[in-house]
């Protein structure tokens, strides 16, 4: 499996969101506990709709969630 | 394991073990690989059989699994979803084309019956093994 070529820091913000867990988050962003597990992992992009609940249930912009990392721009 | 994983096994190996049974009776030279009602009678009881197995395997499954797995499929299950059929499709597009186009100058009658219901049998149990594949190794939808 090819890895994406960006990476998250969802799982420190949930941890400064006072240890908000992938339950959680998946209820606030309308998607399933495991399909959090995947993205946090990398195992799975998530659409840009998502992306953009994630970063708002943090209250953080989206670049703060998700960073590209492969040099590409 | 969650409970679409789950059903994802379910959807693989019953069809396997179902229609496993079902051509390996056939190879062995039951009259269902030559004759109209025998065939129909054993393919009858084997997709009854596995219908039934599917759907008390699937209620059993979403009985034991907790509310929150439950939930409707989200983008990533619809997203697996779409990649199996995908896949699915080009070989039955493959099975249709060998069974419709090149095997009735070969054979006729209840083999080609068999060689179409195998390109369906195909398909579907590639569609599961992708969709399997996909919740176990993750998949970029």
């Amino acid at each position: 499996m090819a890895s994406l070529p960006f990476t998250n820091d969802i799982r420190t913000l949930r941890f400064l969101a006072g240890e908000m867990t992938q339950g959680e988050l998946g209820d606030r962003v309308g998607v399933t506990r495991q399909t959090i597990a995947a993205i946090e992992q990398g195992k799975y992009s998530p659409s840009l709709e998502v992306a953009f609940r994630i970063a708002r249930c943090f209250d953080k912009p989206l670049e703060a969630v998700f960073q590209w990392t492969d040099g590409n721009s | 394991m969650n409970f679409r994983e789950k059903t994802a096994w379910l959807n693989a190996i019953a069809p396997l073990a179902a229609y496993t049974l079902y051509f390996g009776l056939i190879l062995a030279g039951h009259p269902a690989g030559r004759e109209v009602f025998p065939m129909l009678w054993l393919f009858g009881s084997i997709a009854i059989a596995h219908a039934i197995i599917a759907m008390v395997g699937t209620a059993i499954l979403w009985a034991q699994a907790p509310k929150s797995e439950r939930a409707r499929a989200d983008e990533r299950d619809r997203a697996i979803h779409r990649r199996g059929a995908t896949i699915a499709y080009y070989v039955l597009l493959v099975g249709t084309t060998i069974v419709a186009v090149y095997m009735p100058f070969v054979t006729s009658g209840v083999p080609l019956a068999n060689a179409g219901l195998f390109a369906i049998v195909a398909s579907g149990l590639v569609n599961s093994v992708v969709v399997l594949m996909s919740y176990r190794r993750g998949w970029h939808g």
